[in-house]
Formats: C-alpha cells, structure tokens, sequence
C-alpha cells in the first residue's frame, strides 16, 4: 500500500485508541464500531501489514465525513484524516472504489456534479458576469439548496453589492471529498482558479469551498489572485460600514459552527458576531472548534438514514439546552436541519437570520 | 460450521435485530477482534488476525437482546458482548467466536431524573455522552476514568470500573441504582428498585464485575450529583510513600477528597515530571477537595494541618489544577506507553497494613526476575481502611520478542509473578480494570473453594455455557 510515512505513523497510533469516539458524528449515529477513528487506523494498520486486502475497508473509508471532530479531539495532534484521504486515492488508483462512489464519479463525469443534477431555471435567471465581487456559492448550494443562493444574492444586493454569479461553482471539493488529492482533483482545481482569478473579490458563501481554495489550492502551488473572503466575514463588513442595516431584536439564535469555519478556518467567531447583531447568541453542546456535523450532501448520495440521522442527533443538542432556532452556515446542514426540524424549531440560514432582522 | 447451518442462524439473527444491524463483513469482524489488551494489539501488530467473531449483531434492546440470546442457546454458540472495546483484560474479545453482541445501539439516554437524581440509559451509551446529558441540567456523573470518551455505561458496570473523584464519589458499583439484566436464556430481569435494601442479596453486585458472563446488562440507572461549588486542588511531596500513606490515612478518618493520587519516586521522576513539570525527588500527591465552600475551607484546613505534620512539602493548587486539565492528555498515543513496549497495569487493592508492602514485593519480584522491566506506580483510590495501587510494568521494545508466540510466553510470565505475589501479600487479583481473559487463571488462586459461588451461578444461568467463554475463570 502507497501511503505517506505520516499517514502510516498516524495510523499507528490511532489504531488502538479510542479516545475521541464520542465526537464522531457518524459513530454516534450508526453506534458501528467501525465508525471510529480508531477502528479506520486499525483496518488500514491490517492492510499495510498484509493481514487483509485494501478492498475490505474501501467502505469504511467513504464513512467518514471528514470533519475532523477526532482531529480537534486528539491531545497528541494526530490526524486521522490524511490517512483517510490517502487511503481513498490508493483504492481510486486501484481500482477498488465501491461501486455507489463511482457511480457519483461517473455522474460527476456526466454533468459536471456528483449528484448528477440540472441547475434550476430560478438560480440561472440570477446568473450575471458582472459585478464588484464575486459570489461563490458552491455547488452544493446551487444544486440542493437553491433557495440559500437567491436569499443570499437578495441580502447583497440590499447591502447595495453588486455581485457577479456565474455558472462556474466547483472548486474540486466533491472530487477531493471521492478520491482524496488526485491528479484529477488538481485539474478541476486549476480550472477553478482561472475564473476566480478575472475578480478582485470573491465572497464564499460556503466554509467547505473556502477551506478548500485556501488550503488545497496552496498546497498545490495554485495561484488565487482574488482576495478570498467568507460569507460570514463579508456580511459582518457590511453591517460595520452601515451598508446592511439590520436592527437587534429579542431572538435567541444558536448557531450551528460548521466544521471548516471552526476547525479549518478557525473561525469560530463570525457567526455569532452575525447573531450578537441582531439578536442573542444562545451555545448548544459541541459547538465552537468542538463543532459537530448535522449534515452532508455527498455522504446522504450514499447513506442518507445515517447523515438524516446526524442531523437529529445535533437537534437533540439543541433541544436539550432549549434551543429553537439553530442558524447554520453551510449548505449542506441547512437542508439536514430542515429536513428533520422538529416541531416548534426553526432553522435559518444566517442571510435569512439577518434578513428577518432588517 | 457448514455455510447451510451458518446462514440459517444468519437469517434468524437478522430477523431478531434487524439485517442492517447483523454483520459478517471482514471490516465489523476484524475491528472488533481487538481490544485494548496488549497481546491483542501486539498479535496484530505482528500481523496475525486475532480470533474473529462470525457474526457482529446489535440489538436496539433488551427484547432484541433476548432473541439474540435465545437463538444462540438454541444453537449453543458463544456470545461475547462488546462495548466500545477500550478494556485492558481482553475482557470483550470474541476468542471463541460465535456472535459478538456489541451493545452500542442501546444507547438511548431516557431520562435525566433530577428528583432522583439518576440517569436512566441504554447501556451501549458512551460515559461521556451521559456525563454531557447531566452538564445539560447542571448535575455530573462524576465517573471520570481515562476511558470516559471511548467506554460505554455496560463496559464499565462489566467489570467494576472507576474514576478519578472515587474517593468522594465512589466507584461504578456505588453509582447504580437499578439495572435491566437479559439472563442467558432470554428473560429480561430487572434488580431491586434501589440499590440499598434488606430484600436478600444485592442483585447489582452480582451482574456488576461479571464481565458478560451471566448474562447482558442492557438498561441502567447511574447516579448524578451537583456539581461541586468549589473544587480545590493541592499538589504535595512527601518524602517518601510511607509518610504519605500514614497522613492519608488520617486524613480519610476526617473527611473523603474526591482525588488522592500519590505516585512513587519512580513515576514522579518520570510521567509526574514530564506532564506536571514537578522536578524535584519524592513521591508526589495531588489532592482534590469539592463540595460547599465552608465544607471545603474546613477540609483545607484539615489536610494541610494533617500532610504538614507527616513532612510533606506544600506545592500549592498550580500542579493540581495543571493535573486536572491534563488528566486525560497521559492516556493519549504519545504521552502513553504502546508498542513495541510490553506493558501491563497490574492494579491490586489491600488494607494499609498491607499496601506499600505489596508494592515492594511486586516491585523487587518483577525487577529482579525481569532486570530490564521498569515497575512503576501510583496510588489512586482511597479509603478509611485502605488504597489501591495502579503499578505498572514497562518492558522497552528491544526486550521484547518479536515472535508473537515468545511475547505472549513473556508477558503471560509476568503477570502471573506479579498477580501472584500481590495474592500472596494479601492483595486481589483485580481492582478496577476486571479479570478477562487476561487474568481468569488467578481468579481459583485467589477464591480457592470460594470460586464454587460463581461457579454455581454460571452453572444455573448459563447451562450451555455460552456467555463470554474462557473469561473471569469460569
């Protein structure tokens, strides 16, 4: 097996520790033992030994979501994600992926997206090259959770922003997510570049593509001209210029941290500096850089009942501190979080928190 | 056995817990053949498989644990139960194979009863996931052991765990009130509704420490208490064990910390040193003393009246509070001993006549035999009449064989000398890690004809002796 001497020195020590089982969003879900950090190293710990074949844990590997919860969790600093992701490129160059992943590659081939759809009519009709920035909203968010993008625009454009939006949405994340670092992950990459690159300004509206332009395309040597800010970060400019004029009411708003802001941007701040704005900031449990996932969109392609049952899980935390409205900042856990609201909860992404507040 | 008949219990387990929930993949079997034990770790280390379970099946709970159980009376085939595999004593390993009953699906938290201050869980639920539901109310478990984030509730009631607030609190044992039992032939039984009563023996404490061998603990009620209004800290040098052993003592006789661990010269020069940064030579002991704010400032006065009278030197709350933030950080790869170390906790419990003697004679019995060992240790629960001891052997990597077979032989040897002479000075087999497969040969040396209660109880609950073979002895 060809994987890093840091990955195999990473799956060495994980591979008989438990310590950051509580913190898998996916273990809690599934209760499976091999949803574990541990149990992943331990596998893979087998294949490099030759004690079982690289095949047999091709499944275990597409089960994690990356988040990197046991990352954050690890006293020691191990991380169980580059062995994760250098496993995943060894069964691609092998040959071994299983067959639902490619079949999310061969759509991805197809139509440009893993989830093998159309752009709707509604998010075309906003499509326009020009403007003072550039919003990236992402695949994810054009593709499942349209709704988001024309909200977003709606709030720049109240903030006086003209903001181009074009067709081009993919910064290789789903790529890098299917098959780790690859030659082909690099490409789309390069690709990407070229047209953030014909702006001064792009504002990322989701964590994960802005995680993955700053850290991904340095690690390649891939040049972004454009200045890279977050969503977050741009809306908090605009209300200290006065350009969004929201007013600050009695809500109490918790946020749901999304793992790339608190973990990879480090950023754990922007959010609830976004609530303090117009309402009051109320923590559930395994929030800041403790954030826990409560969605997915690829993984949901593939394990739908487990990511569903991610998302109820993070409700269940917000429930227990008495948390009703949960504002996210990504996509992918806004429409998990909707799709399992219970009763009397609401939730908002952070354009719709500000909007209800102008 | 034939595919026909392996597929035909196949189908029947699946019907009882549902197909998504029964595996036979290599992945399920594999990662839980494992455990924390070291010859586990290092026969794959050494690229062997250890034994495998045939099937991995997770009831939702008692009812589907029951079918579980009833299927594999029927067919007389072994069931290990698991639950987050973080034991030492290779309690959970499926050696025989058979079905492995990993617990974890009955992880249901259903209800943080602040009346009867009790949580009521599933026990598959993860420790630390029920210590956060009583945070959540403002009330604690206090069961704080090194594997609080990877053990699960059954795990620890399996084999009689502890934490680091036992001194206060108390050990698992103390912490249950009512539990739901599944008895190897299927019926589900529940314990007296609370744990103290005079109507007969104590059901908890026989299922407590039977490390799945009488049956599967799926339901329990543990403990929540208030979270402390002050919880103060003291670092102490003593210069040597016994002084210390003299001032805790009397201490115990006044009021309980809720942390007492006195380590000896050889681990406060290294662990101590490393993660606490106290330089200096003696035993070191960490204090913590909680409760209500006059309680604790009564206690203080007490403890450093009592310590300064035995000549411990006061270090102030600085490296008790610095121990406290880092008591976990010891457990993690890196700060903990792994492979290609042998090592192995050999914790034993005793009155204070007896204590620091054991300590000695483990001590000069493992380094005289095995020169290159190191035996280490500390001491970190305590009572009125006595303390146990968490002493360690550490054997460097270029003394250990690399033939599995040699390894085992070794380690084996060792244990079987320390566990001996602790037995022989007055100690137990065990204190908090269990007995598993790693230590069931002691338990007849220690029990003698004693060993025939539980022997009686395995023989009338488990007829076919399908529970958990080869473990606690039995």
């Amino acid at each position: 097996m060809n994987i890093t001497e840091n990955a195999k020195n990473i799956i060495d020590n994980c591979r008989f520790c438990w310590m950051c089982r509580h913190v898998c969003p996916i273990g809690n879900a599934t209760g499976q033992e091999r949803n574990t950090a541990r149990a992943r190293a331990f596998a893979v710990s087998m294949v490099v030994r030759g004690s079982t074949e690289l095949s047999e844990v091709a499944d275990n590997m597409y089960e994690c979501s990356l988040c990197g919860a046991c990352t954050n969790n690890c006293m020691t600093g191990f991380d169980p994600k580059v062995f994760v992701e250098e496993t995943k490129t060894e069964l691609v160059l092998g040959g071994l992926i299983p067959d639902y992943i490619r079949a999310l590659l061969e759509k991805y081939m197809a139509c440009g997206n893993v989830y093998g759809a159309e752009v709707s009519d509604e998010v075309k009709a906003l499509y326009r090259e020009d403007g003072d920035v550039l919003f990236l909203a992402g695949t994810d968010a054009v593709l499942k959770a349209p709704e988001t993008v024309g909200v977003a625009l709606a709030l720049l454009e109240k903030a006086g922003v003209k903001a181009a939006f074009t067709k081009e949405q993919d910064t290789g994340y789903a790529l890098k997510f299917l098959t780790g670092k690859t030659e082909e992950t690099r490409k789309a990459a390069i690709a990407f570049a070229a047209v953030l690159n014909k702006y001064k300004t792009a504002v990322v509206y989701d964590p994960a593509d802005l995680a993955m332009l700053l850290h991904e395309y340095k690690e390649w040597g891939i040049e972004i001209k454009a200045e890279l800010i977050s969503f977050n970060e741009y809306l908090l400019s605009l209300i200290e210029d006065k350009k969004l004029a929201v007013k600050k009411g009695d809500t109490v708003y918790t946020l749901q941290d999304h793992f790339a802001y608190a973990r990879e941007l480090d950023d754990t701040e922007s959010g609830r500096k976004l609530i303090e704005a117009v309402g009051t900031s109320r923590d559930m449990l395994l929030c800041g850089k403790e954030a826990n996932l409560a969605g997915h969109l690829i993984m949901a392609e593939y394990m739908p009942e487990v990511i569903k049952n991610v998302a109820l899980d993070r409700w269940q935390n917000a429930i227990n501190m008495d948390c009703k409205t949960v504002v996210t900042e990504n996509p992918a856990e806004y429409v998990f979080l909707k799709e399992t609201c219970p009763d009397g909860c609401r939730v908002l992404s952070v354009e719709e928190m500000l909007l209800e507040n102008m | 056995m034939n595919d026909f008949l392996f597929t035909q219990i196949l189908t029947e387990l699946e019907d009882a817990v549902g197909r998504e929930n029964c595996s036979v993949k290599e992945i399920d079997r594999a990662t839980h053949s494992a455990d924390f034990f070291w010859l586990s770790r290092m026969w794959v280390d050494r690229g062997r498989r250890m034994p495998e379970a045939d099937f991995i099946v997770a009831p939702a709970n008692a009812e589907e644990t029951s079918k579980v159980l009833k299927i594999a009376n029927y067919y007389k085939i072994p069931v290990t139960t698991w639950g987050g595999g973080g034991g030492s004593q290779g309690g959970a390993l499926p050696v025989a194979g058979g079905i492995l009953l990993d617990t974890k699906r009955m992880n249901k938290i259903y209800e943080v009863n602040t009346e009867g201050m009790y949580i009521e869980c599933g026990t598959g639920a993860i420790y630390k996931h029920i210590e956060w539901a009583a945070n959540e109310k403002g009330y604690a478990t206090m069961h704080y052991p090194s594997s609080l984030t990877c053990s699960t509730v059954g795990g620890f009631l399996a084999h009689r765990g502890i934490g680091v607030v036992s001194n206060k609190y108390g050990k698992i044992d103390d912490m249950v009130l009512q539990m739901e039992v599944v008895l190897p032939n299927g019926d589900i039984i529940y314990t007296s509704a609370t744990p103290k009563h005079a109507a007969g023996p104590d059901l908890n404490q026989i299922f407590i420490g039977s490390e799945g061998t009488l049956g599967v603990i799926t339901k329990a009620q543990i403990r929540i208490y208030e979270q402390p209004e002050v919880r103060r800290f003291r670092g102490f040098l003593f210069k040597d064990m016994t002084s210390a052993f003299r001032a805790s003592r009397e201490v115990l006789q006044k009021f309980k910390p809720s942390v007492m661990r006195l380590y000896d010269e050889a681990e406060t020069a290294s662990l101590i040193k490393k993660i606490v940064g106290v330089s200096k030579p003696g035993a070191f002991m960490n204090i913590a003393y909680e409760g209500v704010k006059e309680l604790v400032d009564v206690e203080e006065k007490i403890l450093l009246e009592t310590f300064a009278k035995y000549g411990a030197e006061d270090l102030g709350s600085e490296y008790g509070e610095k121990w406290w933030k880092e008591k976990i950080t010891f457990f993690y790869p890196g700060h903990m001993m792994d492979i290609p170390q042998m090592f192995g906790t050999m914790d034993t419990i005793a009155p204070y006549d007896k204590i620091e003697k054991i300590y000695w004679a483990m001590k000069e019995a493992i380094e005289t035999k095995y020169p290159y060992a190191k035996f280490i240790a500390h001491f970190s629960h305590w009572y009125e009449w006595g303390a146990m001891m968490y002493d360690r052997f550490i054997i460097d990597g270029e003394h250990v064989p690399q033939d599995p077979v040699e390894a085992m032989r070794l380690h084996n040897e060792i244990w079987t000398l320390g566990i001996r002479t602790a037995l022989a000075n007055g100690g137990v087999v065990n204190d908090h890690h269990g007995v598993g497969i790693k230590l069931g040969r002691m338990m007849k040396e220690q029990y003698g004809p004693a060993m025939q209660v539980f022997e009686g109880l395995k023989k009338t609950l488990d007829p076919n002796g399908i529970m958990n073979p080869y473990k606690l002895g039995l």
